[in-house]
């Protein structure tokens, strides 16, 4: 009855609107251009082999290091790092203990690669093109992480050396044809294909979804208050837990109708690409709701609760927050492993199901983590609002006239 | 049940701030007014009634309910805030139907309430209009008509009227009078003449105190001997507004009528004593309890 009325409200509110179009236009510009026609098929792979890994690595660094021109993207953003002498001397020794040269030898190196832009007459040497630089035979992979990880730290994070990434970006070899084939038939045949563009359908939803719920819910919770409805509402007989869980509900359901039209798009497609008896249709609606739901449902709950602490302008700001920390914590891992706590699940492509189902118990912990937390922050909501309503707890304000920072004589 | 509203002992305090100072008071069924400058503390008593804010100290009871159990007195309550305002993009009967809803009116009886509420407070034929786009006078309707949707036994009201045209205001009042025959309403105003019109009971509120409580014939009474006119040269006016609290002025060529409140007969030509009305009343009512009321000019 009373949800009915809250959808109702939730549907004519320009905030939804925005949020449908938003929703919509991320579907279509990122998962259905991409799966527009024949899949994708890829030709490389991560190996995980540690030689390859180590000798890319090192390429890399010793490149860096001779130019002392490091290129770094802590939490995303591009910056260029020039070290000092003290911390240029520890990445040396790094470097040197990778490559188990001397510094003699790795000054060599370095002249041959500043002769070849010396004879060209360039004089601001951003690059040496110094070949490939020898891995120690006496180094393990371990010490070599641990060395990765001390030369990330003296460029202040988000290098090329970050450990959790340096596989993803250093051990890509390229697949043989019996290797193309076999992900193709793991798509047609445990996937039921459905299953593997459901997991690439959830990841790119899952980034829009990761922020666009807290404008909605925002603007919903925080109208009562904008619109000076507060005590009309605080003095109705309806129990705190029901108004707040009927909103609750109300939105999250909401929210959910726009990613279930886009599930339905996203069936058709592959229905007009793929043969029906090859499809395992269910899985683009199971998979998905299982992915995006529980993420819908925290954001939303957090976002009612510091709305009706704080501010809506702060539940934007927080979010935003998380959704910008989970997104750059990823890093360049974009598939392939799912921690217990992220909030936005990545898997970008219709392959891997094997390594999809090695974070398979993370993954649904997570899920699961995030369902039971929004339930209970929703009912820690729900306490507040009945503090509020009957003048015991008024919320805090940062700013305006009733700032807690402002001084109350 | 006994419809009655008990306050006794009642402080609030805003942070270390007192806005309540032990009040006192008992309300019976019929129309209440509760009469105050701006600022008396009468919106933090309304809002203390309606269990929106928390008293410090003291006992309240609605019809035999305390205050504590606030689910059982928004049950029993109607509440008509002093700023009302609605969802402004809901449909009028929509916004009604929507408060009824969380009121907990089962869907069969909500229709039909919306409809006979739209009916008497004359909005029926508004019912498919936006919120925004009503009247000033006509939101005030629709804010009774939402405190009067669950059938309360007490109604709060707190300034309706403020704000409103001269026609405006009496088709409130007239519509305060008829819902108040079955229930306790208490109108709370800084526009004495509300509380002629409607009010036989009444209490007199200044910076958080009850400096007055009776009938309105008993705040005449109290009055009585201590209003006067005097027919005085316009020149002589703004002394006068200086040294005495003058409620009212009539000018006719270059003599003024003006009606004055004094504990003694004022030292002025032409002065009679008159019958007190209900503003000369309040006026000494305030002056009487040592509120600084003079209205004279620098």
């Amino acid at each position: 009855m009373l949800f009915g009325k809250e959808c109702r409200r939730i549907l004519t509110s320009l905030t939804f609107i925005i949020y449908c179009f938003v929703v919509g236009l991320f579907f279509v510009s990122q998962y259905f251009e991409e799966c527009n026609g024949d899949p994708y098929i890829p030709d490389e792979k991560i190996s995980e082999d540690h030689d390859v890994i180590m000798h890319g690595a090192v390429d890399d660094l010793a490149t860096e290091y001779f130019a002392n021109n490091y290129t770094c993207y802590p939490y995303g953003f591009y910056k260029t790092v020039r070290l000092k002498d003290k911390d240029s001397k520890k990445v040396r020794d790094c470097l040197l203990e990778i490559s188990g040269l001397t510094n003699d030898e790795i000054m060599e190196i370095r002249d041959k690669g500043e002769q070849y832009y010396i004879e060209r007459g360039t004089q601001n040497i951003m690059y040496y093109d110094i070949g490939e630089m020898p891995v120690s035979d006496t180094i393990t992979y371990e010490r070599f992480c641990e060395l990765m990880g001390q030369v990330d730290d003296i460029l202040g994070g988000g290098s090329n050396y970050k450990v959790e990434d340096i596989v993803f970006r250093y051990s890509y070899v390229p697949m043989t044809d019996e290797e193309i084939e076999g992900i193709i038939s793991d798509l047609y045949d445990k996937d039921g294909v459905a299953g593997g563009y459901a997991r690439l359908f959830s990841d790119y939803m899952g980034i829009v979804l990761g922020i666009m719920p807290v404008f909605v819910t925002a603007a919903l919770v925080s109208a009562d208050r904008r619109k000076r409805v507060s005590d009309l509402i605080y003095t109705r007989k309806i129990s705190s837990f029901k108004l707040v869980f009927s909103r609750y509900t109300a939105l999250v359901v909401m929210m959910f109708i726009p990613v279930i039209l886009c599930m339905i798009a996203a069936s058709i497609q592959l229905i007009r690409n793929f043969d029906f008896s090859d499809l395992a249709l269910y899985r683009m609606f199971t998979l998905p709701t299982f992915w995006l739901l529980p993420q819908i449902m925290i954001i939303t709950a957090v976002a009612m609760i510091v709305t009706e602490v704080f501010s809506s302008g702060i539940a934007i700001l927080l979010q935003f927050a998380w959704w910008f920390h989970s997104n750059m914590s990823n890093g360049e891992r974009l598939s392939g492993s799912i921690g217990k706590f992220d909030l936005i699940c990545r898997h970008n492509t219709i392959y891997g199901r094997d390594e999809f189902l090695l974070s398979r118990n993370d993954f649904i912990f997570n899920r699961v983590f995030f369902f039971i937390a929004a339930i209970v922050i929703t009912a820690l909501t729900a306490y507040i609002f009945e503090l509020k309503r009957g003048g015991r707890f008024n919320g805090f304000r940062l700013f305006g006239k009733d700032s807690i920072f402002r001084h109350k004589t | 049940m006994e419809k009655k509203i008990e306050i006794k002992n009642v402080s609030k305090f805003y942070g270390r701030k007192q806005a309540l100072f032990d009040i006192d008071l008992t309300i019976e069924q019929g129309m209440f007014g509760l009469l105050g400058r701006n600022g008396a503390g009468k919106t933090t008593l309304m809002k203390t009634l309606a269990a929106l804010h928390k008293k410090k100290s003291g006992e309240i009871t609605v019809c035999g309910v305390p205050i504590e159990k606030a689910r059982e007195i928004r049950a029993m309550t109607g509440y008509l805030p002093q700023d009302f305002s609605m969802y402004p993009s809901m449909k009028t009967d929509e916004a009604l139907d929507y408060l009824g809803a969380l009121s907990g009116i089962p869907k069969a009886d909500r229709k039909k309430k919306v409809t006979s509420l739209l009916r008497k407070v004359n909005l029926i034929e508004h019912r498919h209009k936006k919120v925004k786009e009503l009247s000033g006078g006509m939101k005030r309707r629709l804010g009774i008509a939402q405190a009067l949707i669950h059938d309360p036994t007490v109604l709060i009201v707190d300034e309706p009227t403020a704000g409103l045209d001269p026609e405006e205001r009496i088709r409130f009042r007239n519509l305060l009078c008829e819902v108040a025959e079955e229930r306790i309403v208490i109108l709370s105003t800084h526009i004495v003449g509300d509380i002629e019109a409607t009010c036989e009971n009444i209490a007199i509120m200044d910076e958080g105190r009850i400096l007055w409580k009776g009938t309105v014939d008993q705040l005449l009474d109290n009055a009585r001997g201590h209003i006067f006119t005097s027919n005085v040269e316009k020149r002589f006016i703004p002394q006068i507004k200086k040294e005495y609290i003058v409620t009212g002025m009539l000018s006719q060529n270059d003599y003024t009528t003006v009606r004055i409140v004094s504990d003694t007969e004022p030292d002025l030509p032409n002065t009679v004593l008159t019958e007190p009305d209900i503003e000369g009343a309040y006026m000494y009512c305030l002056h009487s309890s040592g509120c600084d009321v003079k209205g004279g000019e620098e």
